[in-house]
């Protein structure tokens, strides 16, 4: 098997692949108002044509690069790439006040690289096991996880626990469309005959994730670009290298523990671990200065959260972020089905993914150490040209899936709605969550009871079941019970 | 932010209650098992109470708390107008054909935004169309032709 997964990620096709991946993420993550999520979903239907493994590692490798190449406009620009790189603004502008944006550039691609590897390495080891032991699930405990999972994405996504809940159901919402999966019947499809078969999925997320970000871009598109500075002097100096090796590893443990919880995205990782490398700090009130540390550990805990967010994904089919969401669109086009079966039937394609994303963290390393002058010349590409030919990417790209124009109104539909929903301050992530975990928690439920009879007890019958409804009622009620605490130490 | 969080609220209200309507008609549970209106109506019902708790928390936010959002500016009218142009690009690209709508379509966007000369703005959007059209087309094989043109 080991010689397999060697071949399958080793030549010279899909080495490619996840270089040109790298390549395209970076240019993605390093242009202001494209996101990491943007970008996969804008290169997802290249994958179609492809097979499984350059498919997937060529969407890795834009998640990869993205979430690194966000750091640059952070660090040039003062304006964060994608959110992601909100952390790394605080210390990273200020390297460039002073004339040493190279210095910064390169802490920031060494810390991610390193970051980076810390999560591959969590997904190598981690995975299996979790795999093993999602095996032994069964429709109830798979209810259970799914409520888990809903959860804690109502819990912590955005500000406004009551707008991540409706929007997160609004996604559940859409899963109902189409023919039941227990009993065939017909559900909320209009005598349409394009809703029998469901919500086509992947319209749905490049409308909310790409073409409502392209809109929020045209409302900025008559203000005129920034210019970038000159850069030199990328690779680190000793001392630098003593403050990455110090933080970026344990950063990128804290981004992966991030990735791993359902809702999670990088942008959290990122502020994380800034802020655990601030605490641990002999002199925390330097951070903000412009740092190393401040650009470390950020950009370290980001680019953890890429391999932590395919573990829960890959194993149990539960994405761990918006952009794990996605791949496992990608996956399912594929007709692979994320979950713990996929470690057994295509144990090749699981071990190839793990490896292709250390290739991928390479990729960057040496992209970003070589090439980051002609990263920063992509920046000079004005928004006024960008943004019309998003349009168009977004328009081709959904129509591609099934070549159904239905689908094209989809994604404008849902592009138009995640415009106001951004204004109105709804995170439009949980309702892609939504959009997965709702047909999970739905068939697995009404599966579980097909099982019993009709017996509810049997959602309380093994251990496994037991620990998701405490992780849950923890989830759900640990916020209430900490606030009503506060109060009374305050009282 | 109150305006439009009562909008929020209303809407998804709304919504949650023409689920209900359409779900009471679906098939009744079978041998304790839940037919296809269960989990619609509980979801909506989760959608209503959550919806009345946005609404009740706006009515007892601060006033200081409160933000304006923009849906009016000149900024946000560009909006408008190119989500309608899209929409115009939609109906027409099927019947019209893949080339042809979207390089009119993209030289108009592109001499809007970016104020270039029309030579600059036909060439651009002829490449890009192009590429794209190939690319789909012939390497992702792709169906692109539609319409009464190309």
């Amino acid at each position: 098997m080991l010689l397999e997964v060697l071949n399958s990620v080793f030549n010279v096709q899909i080495t490619l692949f996840i270089i040109l991946g790298v390549f395209t993420g970076i240019c993605i993550g390093s242009l202001p108002g494209l996101t990491a999520t943007m970008g996969v979903a804008l290169v997802l239907p290249l994958t179609f044509g492809l097979d499984a493994i350059p498919g997937i590692l060529l969407l890795i490798g834009v998640y990869v690069g993205a979430i690194y190449g966000g750091s640059i406009s952070a660090i040039l620009l003062r304006t964060p790439g994608t959110p992601a790189a909100a952390a790394t603004v605080l210390d990273g502008f200020e390297f460039s006040k002073r004339g040493e944006s190279g210095r910064a550039l390169g802490i920031s691609t060494v810390s991610s690289f390193l970051g980076g590897v810390v999560s591959v390495l969590a997904l190598w080891l981690i995975s299996p096991q979790l795999a093993k032991l999602a095996l032994r699930f069964s429709a109830p405990e798979f209810f259970l996880l799914a409520v888990f999972g809903l959860s804690i994405i109502a819990s912590i996504s955005g500000n406004s626990l009551a707008k991540g809940v409706l929007c997160g159901a609004l996604g559940i919402s859409l899963s109902f469309i189409g023919i039941d999966s227990i009993t065939g019947y017909p559900r909320f499809t209009f005598n349409n005959i394009n809703l029998l078969s469901g919500m086509s999925f992947i319209p749905v997320m490049i409308g909310l994730f790409a073409m409502s970000q392209a809109f929020s871009t045209v409302e900025k598109i008559f203000t005129p670009d920034q210019i970038t500075q000159k850069i030199s002097k990328v690779w680190p100096t000793r001392s630098d290298w003593k403050v990455i090796l110090k933080h970026a590893p344990l950063s990128g443990v804290i981004g992966t523990i991030i990735g791993i919880v359902p809702g999670a995205g990088a942008e959290i990782g990122a502020f994380v671990s800034y802020g655990q490398a601030k605490r641990m700090s002999k002199h925390p009130e330097l951070f903000g200065t412009g740092i190393p540390e401040g650009i470390a550990a950020p950009e370290g805990g980001n680019n953890g959260v890429t391999g932590g967010a395919l573990i829960p994904m890959l194993t149990m089919g539960v994405p761990g972020d918006a952009v794990a969401a996605i791949l496992i669109g990608a996956l399912t086009v594929q007709g692979l089905q994320p979950g713990p079966l996929l470690f057994t039937e295509h144990t090749t394609l699981v071990y190839s993914i793990f490896l292709g994303m250390f290739v991928a963290n390479v990729t960057m390393l040496v992209l970003g150490l070589s090439s980051l002058k002609l990263f920063v010349k992509v920046l000079s590409v004005p928004k006024a040209i960008l943004t019309p030919m998003i349009f168009i990417l977004c328009v081709v790209g959904s129509y591609a899936i099934n070549t159904n124009f239905f689908d094209v109104g989809i994604m404008l539909f849902f592009g138009i709605l995640g415009y106001f929903l951004q204004k109105a301050d709804v995170s439009v992530s949980p309702a892609v969550l939504g959009l997965i975990l709702g047909p999970m928690a739905e068939s697995n439920f009404r599966r579980a009871l097909l099982m019993s009879e009709g017996t509810y007890s049997i959602f309380f019958a093994s251990p496994i079941a037991w620990v998701f409804v405490v992780l849950t009622l923890i989830t759900l009620l640990g916020p209430v019970v900490g606030d009503a605490l506060k109060k009374k130490r305050i009282a | 932010m109150k305006k439009a969080n009562f909008i929020v609220s209303g809407a998804f209200a709304a919504f949650a209650i023409v689920i209900i309507a359409i779900s009471m008609g679906y098939p009744p549970s079978n041998h304790g098992v839940p037919g296809p209106g269960m989990f619609p109506i509980l979801i909506a019902s989760l959608i209503l109470v959550s919806s009345l708790t946005l609404a009740l928390l706006t009515l007892r936010m601060p006033k200081e708390k409160d933000t304006e959002i923009d849906l009016k500016s000149k900024n946000v009218l560009n909006v408008y107008i190119t989500m309608a142009g899209l929409i115009v690009y939609i109906v027409l690209l099927p019947m019209i054909g893949f080339i042809v709508t979207t390089s009119i379509m993209l030289v108009l966007y592109l001499k809007w935004f970016g104020k270039r000369p029309w030579w600059k703005c036909i060439l651009i959007s002829l490449i890009f169309t192009i590429a794209i059209f190939l690319l789909f087309g012939s390497v992702l094989n792709v169906p692109m032709r539609f319409g009464l043109l190309i």
